[in-house]
């Protein structure tokens, strides 16, 4: 890792708006927001913001969600997925306009970070909207015009599901050492020729590089998917050390919906 | 919100189309003459109200209502009381 | 920041299942407040405004905007429902409710069974007495603390929330006694006589 000062003690962040600026459909559950906040002070890819809601009566509903953008973008993205009965999803992606303000206090948490001047491959695995804080990290990657051997292992519902499919593969069409797998578990097209069903050992074994380069490796989804991906790892002999989590869901921090 | 007609139908404006398909001709070439003021003008530079709930035309220099319609599930309504003719 | 920033139209799940139980069938709530009219918006000068109860050829009462606003005011909390399906919760208005003007021109019951409501721009709507007495409407001069806009039929429109909003007659001017039901502007083109949103009486042979 970088520049970061892993023993300097974290700062109190205040909370601030941003205003929504753009929002873009990703998919038919999916959307980004493109937020402009007051005072911003940047960010590295892998940090998520908070983002606070308050009713007229006062009541408030808080959840956390990865940064999308990389550093060098000028506004900040979000792209948080509509959880059926949620609170503050729907909320997101029905009610909230381009104009409108949004509490948020940010950056947070230094533990899963990515920049492009670490050395080494780079393996990361994503879980559903688990791919939005290692898009951060990938478009850091492309921006920074850094060339480390990547790999991207996606696991989504369907074809329709991936989020930010194209520019995922404009990447990796454009840079032969990027590469980007995807893992559908239940896609129904015949000419579907990628990997059907989870994530398993032998497509990890297969796609990652190998343990003796020791990559940096990143794992971002649900809880019982970054748990068991981790597992599979550890089992195919990667050092544990080298293996960064990041857990959405209930048991887990982040909320990335819901 | 007031809008001309002519240009609502071209934009595809449900209110101005809702006018549009009770006429066979182009209603937007036709001439409306206002039984309050009497004056003449062509419909399609008359201004469109009230979509959804319905379309009202009004004359430019009285502001009588010259036309209505509105579509409801048990029919398709016209109104016209206000206008003395209409020319195609 | 000492106090949170208000997100618009954000509501907590328990209040919005409750808002659910609110809604009459068919609508959806909505948190903006959208604006149909029939014609232009009238710019009313309030110095110039006049509002007037009419039976027959003569007038009960006439007031201008100053006597209107000495009379005695109310403030209801209440839902509208638009029949273009639109429901919008907790609203607040002021004005004079139907009843304190019967009492003001000394009227102890409705002299006819039905009024039609008369507005700047021609637009008229008709509304039974039943469902104007027994603090059910007013004529109101104040929306969520502030005088009605223009676009929202300031200086005073009708105000019959139990009813589709059709029947909350903007830029009101008259009010009509009449001894039978006569059909007002959309209820004489395909829009149902009564409108409520309960039953939902949306057209005319609904």
């Amino acid at each position: 890792m970088t520049a970061i000062d892993a023993s300097a003690p974290p700062e109190r962040l205040e909370w601030q708006l941003a205003q929504v600026r753009d929002i873009v459909a990703e998919t038919y559950r999916v959307k980004s927001f493109m937020l402009e906040p007051v005072n911003w002070t940047g960010h590295l890819p892998g940090q998520h913001v908070d983002i606070r809601l308050t009713a007229e009566d006062g009541y408030q509903a808080q959840r956390s969600y990865s940064i999308a953008s990389p550093s060098e973008d000028k506004l900040l993205t979000v792209t948080v997925e509509r959880v059926t009965d949620g609170e503050v999803s729907p909320y997101l992606l029905d009610e909230l306009r381009i104009g409108d303000r949004l509490e948020l206090r940010g950056p947070i948490a230094r533990h899963f970070v990515w920049t492009s001047g670490s050395s080494g491959s780079l393996c990361l695995v994503a879980g559903g909207t688990g791919i939005t804080p290692l898009m951060a990290m990938l478009r850091h990657r492309d921006r920074s015009s850094c060339h480390t051997p990547t790999v991207l292992i996606y696991s989504a519902r369907s074809r329709a599901d991936i989020v930010y499919r194209e520019e995922l593969e404009g990447m990796a069409r454009h840079d032969t050492n990027l590469a980007v797998i995807y893992a559908l578990t239940r896609e129904q097209a015949k000419d579907w020729a990628g990997h059907r069903g989870r994530i398993d050992r032998p497509l990890l074994a297969a796609n990652c590089f190998p343990p003796a380069q020791n990559p940096a490796i990143y794992v971002c989804g649900p809880t019982d998917f970054v748990e068991s991906v981790a597992g599979v790892l550890v089992e195919l002999g990667y050092d544990p050390l080298s293996i960064k989590t990041e857990r959405f869901g209930p048991s887990g921090g982040l909320s990335h919906g819901k | 919100m007031a809008n001309n007609f002519s240009d609502l139908l071209l934009g595809g404006d449900a209110g101005a189309h809702l006018v549009q398909q009770i006429f066979a001709p182009d209603v937007t070439l036709a001439r409306i003459r206002c039984d309050a003021c009497k004056g003449e003008t062509g419909i399609g530079a008359l201004t469109l109200y009230a979509a959804p709930m319905g379309a009202v035309l009004k004359c430019c220099d009285c502001d009588n209502v010259l036309m209505r319609v509105a579509d409801t599930p048990h029919g398709l309504w016209l109104e016209m009381s206000g206008a003395l003719n209409v020319r195609f | 920041m000492d106090e949170a920033h208000i997100s618009r139209g954000f509501r907590s799940k328990r209040q919005t299942q409750a808002a659910k139980d609110r809604l009459p069938p068919g609508q959806y709530v909505t948190t903006d407040f959208p604006i149909l009219s029939a014609g232009p918006t009238p710019q009313i000068d309030v110095s110039r405004w006049k509002l007037a109860l009419q039976l027959g050829g003569s007038l009960l009462g006439t007031w201008t905007w100053e006597a209107f606003e000495t009379l005695p005011q109310t403030t209801i909390r209440t839902d509208i429902h638009c029949v273009t399906k639109w429901s919008k919760l907790d609203t607040t208005w002021q004005g004079v409710t139907f009843d304190d003007l019967l009492k003001v021109v000394g009227l102890s019951e409705p002299p006819e069974p039905y009024v039609m409501a008369h507005c700047d721009g021609g637009y008229t709507t008709n509304v039974p007495l039943a469902d104007l007495i027994g603090g059910k409407a007013m004529v109101a001069t104040r929306y969520e603390g502030l005088p009605i806009a223009p676009a929202h039929g300031g200086p005073a429109r009708l105000l019959v929330p139990h009813l589709y909003f059709w029947k909350s007659a903007k830029w009101l001017r008259r009010i009509r006694f009449m001894p039978t039901d006569e059909r007002g502007f959309w209820e004489s083109l395909g829009y149902h006589i009564h409108g409520d949103p309960w039953k939902e009486q949306r057209y005319d042979g609904d």
